[in-house]
This record gives structure tokens, sequence and C-alpha cells, in this order.
């Protein structure tokens, strides 16, 4: 419950008060990543986005100054301010082109409490960077706490979006530290986090249990998929989520209009992902990975090396299981399967690998040239070199996966 | 003597001459421990049972309803957030020691404070120490103008501290916090004859951070040196068994 009544009205003006969920749309990103073409055509899909029914869109200030009329209206969506600036998209390695490459990790708050109710937002947002340094870490603690301090006294959200990243973060210690970081943010002054999901639906409860304020899952960078991203969300809600905030996942849409309708749907509990996906759903087969549940006895591994070698053993398994040493709470396995994503495919220049009618991968030995550039795409990780160095990909066990068939504790289940 | 009426005021509401106090503030540090996960039960459990209890602004802001109202602990609103408490266990182990202020002498006025609590970090440098008491001076000055009193919880934890100079280093921050001007000082428990001496030198309220429940006998030994109160932690909140009757012994010795 909240003390103040200004916080209260401009929170329920985002999150609808029969349920308490919220669908947002991040579109802010050419105020830090690159002018891309969801950037671009911002004006077409935030129109797409207000059709849609999405109940806040996340702008920067000049967005909302520009195209605040979009949301006009009492079925609009509220509207986010963005109120920081950061140059993390462009320190490499992201999905971004490095026009003006950057060394140093820079933040910087951009505006203030009074400038967002100018533009009539319903909250902030800001990021709480947590793994880069101490140093920054106190940094982002100040400005979070400042903007704190002004959200009170205006009576206006602030969100705080915690984000891991640095070189003190790795896949053994992420989720820990999102707990953590979420806890922190609400006990500087966070009204809602938006954060991203932890992996796994048992360590996002724990987050949500803990933080005790309204969580929105984030999307990241675009699926390849729907279907994988809406999931995202699924497991979200399923840990105690009360909504999400996409941005690229939904700005890079085919069809962005589709993408929040879908949201809306899922969030608000109209349709179920296989009601939504029920008339696209072919007959092809694919897998999904469930970490929560794997509790590491790696039958899977056995039984794909046996199925396609002969030989008993893990050590030739298309998939592979990676264990968080026993002692960490909470343990948890995280499983790596292809999820045919197709992202070895696209890597292929010489077009080596293809997918069959059947929705299987296969691979052309005369075209390849042991590049190894489809094992690097691969975000799964699950592609390596036989003797004679031809890529060995998953190849679903010919349409009868051997690892979901054995899997007794359904970590891999069949879509 | 406080010859501010609005900071005494606001001083009597959280001290009596024998007083008990809970700190629920690691959290903006560690994230929630086991006994924070649900601060709102907490809250309910002790708000009648401690005179006061420390909050982080973001906690108070939500839940402000939980403590509002006559005879239940006063809140105390932490200005300021430190990774200092982060150890080897930590998910992110501190490798620089940093503080920050996470609110303002005006900012706990408007969530309602009855006092800001500031942290000042021993032991950790000279440059730090510097910055430490500029950021607590500031602090006094402008809490002056609010009549907000500020108790100053002293914490001599850095590598500079050892067994050897553990007392000194606690009477230092003392002196240090006398002379810059708190209203009251939390300090760790110390020898006997140095808890003595601090509360008969200290002209502010003097009061104990203990890192257990007391037994009823050490308490009341506690408050015949001259201490004002006991502050405890959130490791108090172990037991959900344990606290209320322990809580309750505790409180049978004290004339309310």
């Amino acid at each position: 419950m909240y003390s103040s009544p200004g916080k209260t009205a401009r929170l329920n003006r985002l999150f609808n008060p029969k349920d308490g969920k919220a669908v947002c749309v991040a579109a802010d990103h050419g105020w830090m990543s690159d002018p891309t073409e969801n950037v671009i055509q911002l004006k077409r899909i935030l129109e797409q986005v207000v059709a849609g029914g999405a109940d806040g869109v996340l702008m920067s200030f000049g967005t909302a100054l520009r195209l605040g009329y979009l949301f006009q209206g009492k079925d609009k969506p509220a509207i986010l301010i963005r109120a920081d600036w950061m140059n993390l998209p462009r320190l490499g390695g992201a999905n971004v082109s490095n026009v003006l490459p950057v060394i140093k990790f820079r933040k910087m708050a951009t505006s203030r409490a009074k400038d967002a109710l100018q533009m009539g937002a319903s909250a902030i947002t800001i990021y709480y960077f947590i793994g880069y340094s101490d140093e920054f870490e106190a940094i982002n603690i100040e400005q979070a706490a400042i903007f704190a301090q002004e959200c009170r006294k205006v009576g206006l959200p602030l969100i705080i979006e915690p984000m891991a990243v640095g070189g003190m973060v790795t896949g053994v210690n992420i989720a820990e530290i999102l707990i953590a970081s979420a806890r922190i943010a609400v006990e500087i002054g966070a009204d809602a986090l938006k954060i991203p999901y932890t992996g796994d639906v048992m360590t996002f409860k724990q987050l949500v249990d803990q933080a005790k304020v309204p969580v929105l899952v984030l999307g990241g960078a675009k699926s390849d998929v729907p279907r994988d991203a809406l999931e995202l969300v699924d497991e979200a809600l399923r840990a105690g989520a009360s909504g999400t905030v996409f941005g690229r996942n939904v700005t890079k849409a085919k069809d962005p209009k589709k993408m929040v309708e879908d949201l809306v749907a899922l969030v608000h509990g109209f349709k179920t992902i296989d009601e939504i996906f029920e008339p696209q759903r072919d007959k092809k087969i694919r897998l999904r990975a469930v970490s929560q549940n794997c509790v590491g006895c790696l039958i899977c591994e056995t039984v794909c090396t046996q199925w396609h070698h002969q030989i008993f053993g893990t050590a030739r398994a298309r998939l592979w299981i990676e264990s968080k040493p026993v002692e960490q709470m909470p343990p948890l396995n995280k499983v790596h399967i292809c999820t045919l994503c197709e992202a070895c495919i696209r890597a292929c220049e010489p077009g080596a690998l293809s997918l069959t009618d059947r929705g299987i991968i296969q691979l052309n030995k005369q075209l390849c040239t042991h590049c190894g550039a489809c094992a690097e795409a691969c975000p799964s990780e699950v592609i390596w070199f036989d003797e004679e160095n031809y890529p060995v990909i998953c190849d679903l066990c010919g349409g009868n996966p051997q690892c979901a068939r054995w899997c007794k504790y359904d970590a891999i289940v069949i879509k | 003597m406080q010859t501010n009426i609005g900071k005494s005021i606001r001083i009597n509401d959280i001290l009596d001459s024998k007083s008990f106090l809970l700190d629920t503030t690691i959290a903006s540090c560690l994230g929630a421990t086991p006994q924070l996960e649900d601060l709102k039960s907490v809250l309910q459990t002790s708000v009648r049972i401690f005179d006061g209890i420390i909050l982080n602004p973001g906690q108070m802001e939500h839940l402000a309803l939980e403590v509002a109202g006559k005879n239940r602990a006063a809140p105390l609103i932490r200005v300021d957030w430190t990774n200092a408490y982060r150890d080897q266990d930590f998910c992110l182990p501190v490798q620089q020691v940093q503080r920050v202020e996470i609110s303002s002498a005006e900012d706990v006025m408007i969530l309602g404070g009855s006092a800001a609590v500031a942290t000042l970090l021993m032991g950790f440098g000279d440059e730090f120490e510097a910055e430490n008491i500029r950021s607590i001076s500031r602090l006094l000055r402008d809490a002056y103008e609010l009549s907000l009193p500020v108790f100053v919880d002293i914490r001599p934890i850095g590598s500079g501290v050892s067994t050897f100079n553990f007392e000194d280093v606690i009477k230092l921050g003392v002196s240090f916090m006398m002379e810059a001007g708190a209203d009251a000082l939390i300090i760790p428990d110390g020898a006997q004859e140095t808890l003595k001496l601090i509360a008969n030198w200290a002209t502010v309220p003097v009061i104990i951070r203990s890192e257990r429940l007391l037994k009823q006998d050490e308490a009341m030994a506690i408050f015949e040196l001259g201490v004002k109160g006991i502050l405890f932690n959130e490791k108090i909140l172990e037991d959900p068994k344990g606290l209320i009757p322990s809580l309750k012994t505790m409180e049978s010795v004290l004339p309310k």
C-alpha cells in the first residue's frame, strides 16, 4: 500500500486495477543504441502499439514531446519517461552498430521527475547497474536515490531497472545478483521494477517474492521466434510477475500490433500461449528446456550419445547441462538444447545447413567449409565438431527426441 | 540538553530511559536476508514492542501505514547506502568500499521520519573518512534547520580497525560526532569501561548496537551504565518463535 495518493493514482493508470497487471512497450532505443528501423519508423510503430492495447509505453523525453499526442484518451497507454541515458549498447558485442564505439561505461540522469510530470507521464524509469564495479554501482545508487526523493516530492512513481552487467557477472551468479538488486532497488525507493528474467521460474519467483512491488519482466534482444518471447513472459507471470516491458520484440516485430495484442491476451489472462499460437501451429516438433525442473541426472546426455554413437557416456551428446556447484543455493542446472532458432543456418555462408520440411536441421557435407560460423552463432552452444571437423547438430533423433522421451522430470519437453 | 524544541519532541518519540530499537536496513546493501524477506510482517510483529525501527526510505514509503499511529515504534530513516557489509560470500564480493547518500533531511521529513540515521564508517582510509565526515556535517546542518534529529551509527569495521584499537576507534568516532553535532550516537557493544566512559561523556543519548538478543540482566547492566537504548539488527529475527517471548521478557524489565 502506498502512502502517496499521487503515486497510487498514477500507478493505477499503468497497472490495470482489475488484475494489477500491465503490458508496457519500451520505445527508447534511439536514445541509447542506434537509429535502426524501429527507431526511424517509431511513429508508425507506436500507432500500432496504441492500437494493440498496451497499458504503457516507455520513451525518452524528446519522443514524448514529439509523439505524446498519440497517448491522449482514456483508453490510451500511460506514458513512462526514460529519465537517464547510458552507452552500454555501444560498448560492443550488442546487436547494434558501433558507429562511435565507446570504451568506458557511462550513465547520466537526463530528466527530472518534474519534467516527466509536465509530459503527463505516469512514471519514470531509470537504470541501476550492478556488477560493473563497486564505484559504478554506488553512482547508480546515488542517482536512483536522488530520483526517488524527487519522485516522492511530486507523487510520481519510480520504476527502477536493475541490470547485471560487467566482468563480475557470470552465468553462475546472475540470478543471485538480480534477486539482490531487485530488493536493493526497492529499499532505495522503487515503486515497481523492470528487470530481466533470471532464467527459470524458481529464482524469478524468489525475486518477485522479495521485491514486494510490481515486477515487470523485460524482453531483451529480439527473439527469432515470437513464441519464445511470449514463453518468457508466461514463465515470469507464473513466478508472480505483474506484467512485462517489451521493447525490440515489439518494435522490431513484423506486426507490432499483433505482438502487443498477444502480450495483452497473455498478461491479462485472456488466452494461454497454446491458444495464442494454435492457428499457426504446424506439425513440426521443437524442444523446450524447463531448466528449473532439471536435477542434473545427465540421462539426456547419456541417451543422446547412446542413440547417435552407440557408446555409453555423455561426451558426444548434442545437448548439455550446465550445473551450478552444489554448495550454491538455490541449486540450478541449465539445460542447453537446440531450439531450432536457425541462427546456425543464417550464419552458414556456403549454405551447407538447411531446415528440412519436417523441421530438422540437415548438413550438406559437400558445401561445408569447416569455418565454424555455425557453432559460433549457436546461442545454446550445442554445436560441436566431429573427427572430420564437420559440425554435429541436434537432429531431433529423426522426429523422436530421446532426451525428451527419457527425461522423467520434464526438464526437456516437446512443444 | 536539547535546546531545539522540534528535535527534542522527535527524539522523545523514540527514546525514553530504556529503549529498544530494530534496524532493518541491511537489505539495501545485501538484498533481503531471510529474516527480512517479508518486512511487512516483521513490522506488524514488532511495531508495538520496539521504541524505534530504522527503515530505508523506500520501505518507509511502502510501509508507512504499518508504523503510523500512537504507541507504535517511531520510524527512523537511514540516509545512506554502503557496500561495506558485503563479504566474500556475497554474489558480488566488495572490492572497493563505497558510501553514498540515499535520502536527505527534507526527504526524511517528507517521509514522516522521527529521525535520520547516518553511518560513520571508520577504518577505510583518509579520503573515505573525510568524505564521510563532509556528508554527515552537511546532513546535520540541513537537519538543524528542519528540527530533525540525526542519529549517527558509528561502525568501526574497516581494515584499519583491529582488536587492539577497536575501543579507541569507537571513542574517536564518538568524539568526531559529538563535535559535528549529532543528536544521538549508536555505538558497537564494546568493553564495559568504554561504554561507561562514553555514556558519561556524551551529552547526547547513546545507544548500543547488539548482534544478539540479550538476557534480562544483560540488558539491565547496559542501561545501568547510562546507555539510553539497545539497537538490534535483523539477526534477532532468525527464530520467529523465539523473538516475541524474548522481547516480551526484555520489555518486562522496562518501566514504560
